[in-house]
């Protein structure tokens, strides 16, 4: 398709990602650095890979959800010249549904049936999940896990946000703060997003596909932009 | 006759379809005794609501023009603009969002807000009118207007805070509690007329408290006052809370919300109360014209009476008397014997009558002031245009849609013809968004407008108004060509056999243009095209920009440069020239790959959860792009985006599959290319036409 360069260069290349389906991932923060950027930018990337995402907004419109990706890929093209820019915007489009729900509406089963609706018709056969805006103060373990089932049965990929309070200590061993800190064997892909003090991002990768990380991997995000960058 | 401004309204009732707009028109109009009868819309008097002036919506149940109407209320003057709840008539809402003050936002209890409220509420966003919102259809079984509030502010991001608290509900419905006054409010008799005003009941007691906590908390962020009567635990007084809500509802950052049930006479009154407390008066708002002496400088309206004269033509009627134009005025007065000015074609015009309407019937008045609306008779304009006197302003310019579809109509006979053309003449002065023309191949009329009711609600009046009876063609997508690449022409047009001869050479090329329809670049140098010819190519190129060759639809988005060329000094003509362009266009147009476009609506559908996926299944069919789904309860809407030649008759196939139960909206997004199977399959339907031919 002519997007190579574009997946190449992308600093998220340094995750490891898109080696394989069937594995979760958390991106964690305090309300406000840059969760939804981040996840947007990851579901672009699969869809430059091919890759057909589903986009569930929890507690959002549809009109804000499309406009972070409007905006991002307005970002992307700025930065990196694009022949036709415009079949890109379209073609990710067609890779890109958005789903959004009430708070207490997204369960698995709801989930289940939607995602049937589309593969059953052939409508649209997603290969990656985002979920935004997930509660996992309410969400047991149990809930958790169905999801993670249901991820496998139909061979997705799929990548939550969390939002981690200030006021909450508590930590899993693995340095996984809470709300997910007696969760966190579940994920294969751990990224906390820290404040420095210069007003950057930094993500603080605790693990990439299983192995644990040390010291991160030398990502951020452009305060200004929250696009990913190289340190 | 100089009225006090700040009892002026200027209004707008807008919702979705089918939410009890005219309803509640008509109970307003009953209420402040401007009519003595009450008719429902549906009713079995058949004389129906007194807005929906004509016939046809009658017929329909549905109000499709703004009539504008004057009342008066507790020494106040509400003029207001009836406007249409169906998304083809958006242009209608728009213009009607221009002249208004404030509005009055529907929603049904039951259904809550839909997607033409979203619509809606954009626009109004877009034209910064304050709102308050009224939740009608309270007696309805399944009405819960708390599940609508939270619509209000989750779906629409308003600040929406109820202001009353229904006192039962559906069939329950019995009156309405004042949060601001904590008094229970009922209405008696068979209209509703009598108000009667009691002590809160005691069930109700502690519900009424909490949300009146939640209102004074909301409203406390407007008055520092108020902040501190409440810091203060003392007693606040009503007028300090109606003022915080006021200046919340100016400033764009509260909604309040009533509840009520129009149909069952309740609520009404305290409706108009509202209107008078919380909506702006024209001195509140501020609107802008553009200086045309000042090339098209914005300039700030006064409202001043003494001012020079500034109004604005939103609406024409064609009336028994000949054409009636519906103005609002801005700054200045107008008289009577008054000469005003078109600022659009600087034609002058004498005032002859000056009417306040209401509906149908009139009122001759003798002067109208600044921030009046009114209409005039005998004055020759089109909608939008500005009229003026003593300044040369123009009212900004609306944005006005190209049509994305059109029809081909025939008349039945030769009296028919004659009144077509009139009735033809008139709607495209009315709207802007219908235009016609007559195909000179196949000398057929064509119309086209903004969707498929749209284009029908003008045939059935030109039947019923002008008497013109027409035969109908399909409906066609109004399909655009354009280039996707530069592309080079050098061309000679030569006819020198015998007589005076012909003769012109034309070099340079054509590129995409992103934005914008034509170019011409004249990079002509050394004089090898004399100056006088240079106009004569760039006719040629905006000749052939008329009809593309793969459809025959105009082409959009070329820019056309010429750096080359050659003449002669006796056979050289503006004609040849002319024809030396059209060749050479030809010549580049055919190696600039060029490709079809269509337009792409923005659908939404809406309907129960359970058939989410049968309508996405049909969507997908129709070679649409699903942009999202939104779940709420057992509620879900389907957004898309969908070539509008797929969507006709897409609403029966939606009412088979969903038994009814899902409705669509749908409203112009984009052109966008056609993909290359549809593109060949028109391609071959065209060249097939033109061997027909």
């Amino acid at each position: 398709m002519g997007y190579e360069p574009l997946v190449q260069q992308n600093p998220l290349r340094v995750l490891n990602m898109g080696r394989e389906n069937n594995q979760m991932g958390l991106v964690m923060a305090r309300a406000g650095l840059g969760k939804t950027a981040l996840l947007v930018q990851i579901a672009l990337d699969a869809i430059l890979r091919g890759k057909r995402v589903i986009h569930v907004s929890i507690g959002e419109t549809i009109e804000k959800t499309k406009s972070w990706y409007d905006d991002i890929l307005q970002l992307i093209l700025q930065e990196h010249s694009v022949n036709r820019p415009h079949e890109l915007i379209d073609m990710v489009a067609r890779h890109r549904m958005i789903m959004t729900f009430k708070v207490a509406a997204f369960t698995r089963s709801r989930l289940e049936e939607r995602l049937n609706d589309l593969v059953l018709q052939d409508i649209f056969r997603p290969n990656c999940l985002i979920v935004d805006g997930f509660d996992f103060e309410t969400t047991d373990r149990e809930a958790l896990e169905d999801i993670k089932n249901l991820m496998e049965s139909m061979n997705m990929q799929a990548w939550f946000s969390a939002i981690h309070h200030r006021g909450d200590s508590r930590i899993s061993p693995t340095g996984v703060p809470a709300p997910c800190h007696e969760i966190d064997d579940l994920f294969d892909m751990i990224i906390l997003l820290k404040p420095e003090h210069d007003a950057t991002i930094q993500l603080d990768i605790i693990r990439n596909y299983g192995a644990q990380v040390e010291g991160g991997k030398g990502l951020l995000l452009d305060p200004t932009t929250m696009m990913v960058k190289e340190m | 006759m100089k009225k006090d401004l700040k009892k002026v309204r200027n209004i707008g009732i807008s919702a979705h379809i089918d939410s009890g707009k005219t309803t509640l028109t008509e109970r307003i109009l009953y209420y402040t005794q401007r009519i003595h009868a009450i008719h429902e819309v549906r009713g079995k008097d058949g004389v129906g609501a007194t807005m929906d002036s004509m016939e046809l919506e009658k017929e329909r149940g549905i109000t499709i023009q703004s009539a504008a109407t004057y009342c008066s209320w507790k020494d106040s003057d509400i003029n207001i603009i009836d406007t249409p709840g169906h998304v083809d008539f958006t242009i209608e809402v728009e213009r009607a969002l221009r002249v208004l003050d404030g509005a009055v936002l529907i929603l049904c209890s039951v259904g809550g807000v839909q997607s033409q409220s979203i619509t809606v509420n954009r626009q109004m966003t877009r034209y910064k009118v304050p709102r308050i919102a009224f939740i009608n259809k309270c007696d309805r079984t399944g009405a819960n207007p708390f599940r609508v509030t939270q619509q209000l502010r989750d779906k629409l991001d308003l600040n929406a805070v109820m202001i009353q608290l229904p006192i039962g509900l559906e069939s329950d419905l019995e009156g309405m509690i004042d949060l601001i006054a904590m008094k229970a409010v009922y209405f008696d008799g068979d209209q509703g007329d009598n108000i009667r005003i009691e002590e809160i009941p005691a069930r109700l007691r502690d519900e009424a408290e909490a949300k009146r906590e939640e209102l004074l908390d909301a409203v406390s962020m407007f008055s520092d006052e108020l902040m501190e009567a409440m810091l203060e635990e003392s007693e606040i007084p009503e007028a300090m809370i109606h003022d915080a809500i006021r200046r919340g509802t100016l400033s764009l950052e509260l909604t309040p919300v009533m509840v009520g049930s129009a149909y069952k006479n309740k609520g009404v009154q305290l409706l108009l109360d509202a209107v008078l407390a919380y909506l702006p008066c024209p001195t509140d708002v501020e609107n802008t014209a553009l200086d045309l002496d000042q090339g098209e400088a914005e300039v700030v309206v006064s409202n001043n009476p003494n001012d020079p004269l500034v109004a604005l033509a939103f609406k024409l009627e064609d009336g028994r008397y000949g054409q009636l134009t519906y103005i609002r005025t801005y700054q200045g007065m107008i008289q009577k014997g008054d000469t005003i000015i078109n600022s659009r074609t600087g034609k002058k015009s004498k005032v002859g009558r000056l009417v306040r309407m209401h509906a149908n019937e009139m009122e001759e008045i003798e002067s109208a002031g600044s921030g009046d609306i009114v209409a005039l008779f005998g004055i020759d304009c089109a909608s939008g245009d500005s009229f003026c006197n003593g300044v040369n302003w123009s009212m900004s310019s609306m944005h006005v849609p190209a049509p994305v579809i059109s029809l081909a109509i025939k008349p039945v006979d030769n009296k028919a013809q004659i009144n077509m053309s009139k009735a033809l003449n008139r709607f495209t002065k009315e709207d802007p968004t219908f235009k016609t023309f007559v195909d000179h191949e196949t000398s057929e009329t064509i119309i086209s407008g903004m969707g498929e009711l749209h284009l029908e609600v003008y045939i059935e009046r030109m039947k019923r108004e002008y008497n013109a009876e027409v035969e109908v063609g399909a409906p066609q997508v109004a399909y655009r060509e354009t280039i996707t690449q530069r592309a080079e022409f050098d061309y000679t047009h030569k006819k020198q056999t015998g007589g005076s001869g012909q003769y012109g050479k034309v070099g340079g090329f054509m590129e995409p243009l992103e934005e914008g329809e034509y170019e011409f670049v004249d990079a002509i140098v050394g004089g090898v095209i004399p100056r006088e010819f240079i106009s004569s190519c760039d006719k040629g190129f905006q000749k052939s920009m008329a009809k593309g060759t793969l459809t025959g639809a105009p082409i959009t988005g070329v820019r056309v440069t010429i750096n080359d060329g050659s003449y002669h000094a006796v056979d050289s003509s503006d004609i040849a020239f002319q024809l030396a362009a059209i060749g050479a266009f030809k010549q580049g147009y055919s190696k600039a790959m060029p490709v079809i476009m269509e337009p792409i609506m923005k659908v939404a559908v809406e309907g129960p959860s359970e058939f989410q996926g049968a309508v996405m299944g049909s969507l997908n069919q129709r070679r649409g792009v699903i942009i999202g789904t939104f779940e709420e309860g057992n509620y879900t809407v389907v957004e898309a985006e969908m070539p509008l030649a797929e969507m006709f008759g897409y609403s029966t196939t939606l009412r088979s599959l969903t038994q009814g139960k899902a409705e669509f909206t749908m409203e112009f997004a984009t052109y966008k290319q056609v993909p290359k199977g549809v593109a060949e399959e028109l391609h071959k339907a065209f060249e097939a036409q033109k061997k027909d031919a």
